[in-house]
């Protein structure tokens, strides 16, 4: 009897013991591995590149690069990681909510050179704690040539009214224009494209036409209260992008779909942001584009909305901290890591001292909007975590589907934005 | 005597260990933070007893997944016996190519559920749709899977399409275990095959029906991927006066809980589903253990 407990206790620690190494990190060297887990697949190539280029040039740090993105699950993964004891010293957080999650793993990157050269930092209570990514922003894409043949001129582009007429002569000029439908526009579950109705078109009802750093709407929202006014106003603005837009697309087209018929000519206006200026590279895009207001009042309004759509953040629990956040700054202050931003990796840069221009059409549409000043702040990130996805991408695909009844979508937001307070 | 049971103990103890470690452990751990207010991150964590659960019957989406992924699993039992069942007697008959037919309708089950909702999806939404626009079909214009009424069914068909091949396989190795000499014994009486069917074939298969409505229950219940890529929980409907993801099955429902960081609310949801599971699965195997006959 005692033999078998005996031989059990062993083997229990036996085990236990493999188990335990595998959480402990390898011994040190004296050389430091910074090491960083982002989700923009799309500039991997240009960051490892970047990445390797900067240990090269800084003796004793090694960066090294790891890739999750193009739809992964990237919360999942780092929460594993940090389960497993392996937390990269530099991720991503796409906003409050991402914060909010990893607080105890982020460090404030207070007094850092590129701070001030920024409008864009994460900040929470006065403190800076995140590097944007980039600028992204969007507006209405639209195709010039067909505006022009249309004779429509995208200057006048300011009112919903405006807007109006110009689908109306669109749809009214659809063969002879050889379009399919005037919008390319997206708001299916099924398509995965309620981000596109819930987040990105949402904030219209957020931030348009309010000063850049105006977040009133989405505070009182965060409370449970809706501008009734102003999301009327705002509902119109999309019945009028849905009653005009491709059917196909916007009740269960993919982001394919959408960009392939703007980028194929079949439709005239494209609810995308400049991230699609790589695919548009891809399809052999020749034609002309730029960026129309979403002017969802009778007031007019000019601005794009811009935003950073990510930061990168520093493990505070690291002992790298200091080498993670020198290489950050090499990015934002070195003329390398200028030319990583926006000729290699294609991104608009958030600092206002790089001096280089991104080449594709929308980027730099929105790069002299920002110049110009006058746009409108992208605040859908102060959202609790699912509810874009779970609690309005239902109400917009819902909408989709039975656009003519206004009142039952208003009554459906106000409702769900009631509901934000207890998510 | 005593040796032996040492040398039982260490061969049993790798397995033990192994079942412990990534079943029970996690299984219990699972529990615990069902109970709890658990983030997946923070290591605050705090005990908040039946919360979770209470706070499950009064959210729309959680009761109408429930309800929805009840009357798929109902569709897809009935409608995955009958086809494979059928297909088991075809290709069990005198047909020519009967193994190319075997074969043939065991391979969608070989392809993997995440590339066939999007195989499926594109038929659904591209080449129906494009033979509605060219043929002026409109019926089929839009695609069936924007339409809320119909998007269970074009689940189900498609589950059904993955799945009977395989259950066929296990009717055929019953139908063939049978002793040839009772069919002829019953034809020689002057039986049909009708007759044959309904008073010797499905008697003497009644553990092959256990097993097989066993496995479509529990898979359709659990149903995850092909939900996932065919479909993504869309379109929207309204239940409750609340919009709510028309074909979003309760195994997607619980993952787009734990996506928006509620692990212990999605760790809830978990818990239920496995209770409801046992408990459906326990009584349709004892209902149809009842009717096995043994020779």
């Amino acid at each position: 009897m005692k033999k078998k407990i005996a031989v059990v206790l062993f083997s229990v620690l036996l085990v236990t013991s493999v188990f335990a190494g595998g959480a402990q990190e390898a011994a040190s060297s004296d050389k430091t591995t910074v090491k960083m887990f982002h989700l923009k697949v799309e500039i991997k190539d240009a960051l490892d590149e970047y990445a390797a280029q900067y240990s090269a040039a800084t003796p004793g740090v090694t960066v090294e690069v790891e890739t999750l993105g193009g739809g992964a699950d990237y919360g999942g993964a780092l929460k594993a990681k940090a389960q497993a004891g392996d937390m990269p010293d530099i991720f991503q957080i796409e906003g409050l909510g991402g914060y909010n999650v990893w607080k105890d793993y982020i460090a404030s990157m207070e007094g850092e050179p590129w701070v001030d050269d920024t409008d864009l930092e994460f900040v929470v209570d006065g403190t800076v704690y995140g590097f944007p990514v980039a600028i992204e922003g969007y507006g209405l894409a639209y195709n010039a040539e067909i505006l022009a043949k249309a004779g429509i001129d995208p200057s006048t582009l300011t009112t919903r009214d405006a807007y109006e007429k110009a689908f109306k002569t669109l749809e009214a000029k659809k063969a002879e224009l050889g379009i399919d439908a005037p919008v390319a526009m997206a708001a299916s579950l099924a398509g995965g494209m309620w981000w596109v109705a819930a987040q990105h078109n949402l904030a219209v009802y957020w931030g348009g036409g309010l000063d850049f750093t105006d977040t009133s709407v989405i505070e009182d929202a965060l409370k449970g209260k809706m501008d009734e006014a102003r999301f009327t106003e705002y509902a119109k603005y999309v019945q009028l992008l849905f009653k005009y837009a491709d059917q196909n697309i916007l009740l269960n087209g993919s982001y394919d779909d959408q960009v392939g018929s703007f980028a194929q000519g079949k439709t005239a206006f494209l609810h995308q942001g400049n991230w699609v200026d790589p695919n548009m590279a891809q399809m052999g895009v020749t034609f002309k584009m730029g960026y129309a207001p979403h002017a969802f009042t009778n007031t007019p309004q000019t601005g794009l909305y811009l935003f950073a759509p990510s930061w990168y953040v520093v493990n505070a629990q690291s002992p790298r901290v200091e080498e993670a956040k020198a290489f950050l700054a090499s990015m934002a202050t070195t003329a390398e890591g200028h030319d990583y931003i926006v000729n290699k990796a294609g991104m608009i840069p958030a600092f206002k001292s790089v001096t280089l221009k991104p080449s594709g059409q929308l980027s730099q549409a929105l790069m002299e909007a920002n110049a110009k000043g006058g746009n409108y702040g992208v605040f859908f990130g102060m959202l609790p975590d699912g509810a874009g996805q779970n609690v309005f991408g239902p109400v917009y695909d819902l909408f989709a589907q039975n656009q003519n009844n206004l009142n039952q979508f208003i009554s459906d937001m106000k409702a769900a934005i009631a509901s934000l307070p207890t998510m | 005597m005593k040796q032996r049971s040492v040398v039982n103990i260490l061969f049993l103890a790798p397995v033990v260990f192994t079942f412990i470690m990534i079943i029970i452990v996690p299984f219990s751990l699972g529990i615990y933070y069902s109970l709890t207010d658990w983030n997946g991150v923070s290591p605050n964590i705090h005990f908040v007893g039946f919360k979770n659960f209470s706070k499950l019957f009064n959210t729309p989406d959680f009761i109408h997944s429930f309800l929805i992924t009840v009357g798929y699993t109902i569709i897809n039992v009935i409608l995955v016996n009958i086809v494979s069942f059928t297909l088991s007697l075809i290709v069990t008959s005198k047909v020519k190519f009967r193994n190319f037919y075997r074969a043939g309708f065991f391979v969608p089950y070989l392809i993997g559920g995440i590339v066939l909702g999007y195989i499926w999806q594109f038929i659904m939404n591209n080449i129906l749709v494009s033979l509605g626009t060219t043929y002026g079909i409109e019926m089929l214009q839009s695609s069936f899977l924007s339409r809320p009424e119909t998007v269970i069914w074009v689940m189900s068909v498609v589950n059904t399409w993955q799945f009977s091949g395989y259950i066929m396989l296990i009717y055929v190795a019953a139908i063939q275990s049978i002793p040839k000499s009772l069919m002829e014994a019953a034809s020689v009486d002057g039986a049909g095959f009708v007759r044959n069917v309904f008073n010797i074939l499905i008697p003497m298969m009644a553990n092959a029906f256990t097993i097989s409505l066993f496995l479509t229950l529990t898979n359709s219940f659990k149903q995850f991927d092909m939900n996932l890529t065919l479909t993504n929980g869309g379109p929207a409907t309204r239940f409750m006066g609340v919009p709510v993801k028309a074909s979003q099955l309760l195994a997607m429902n619980i993952f787009d809980t734990a996506t928006a960081n509620k692990m212990a609310e999605a760790q809830a949801k978990a818990v239920v589903l496995f209770v409801v599971l046992v408990v459906v699965s326990l009584i349709q195997v004892s209902n149809n253990k009842k009717k096995e006959v043994e020779m």
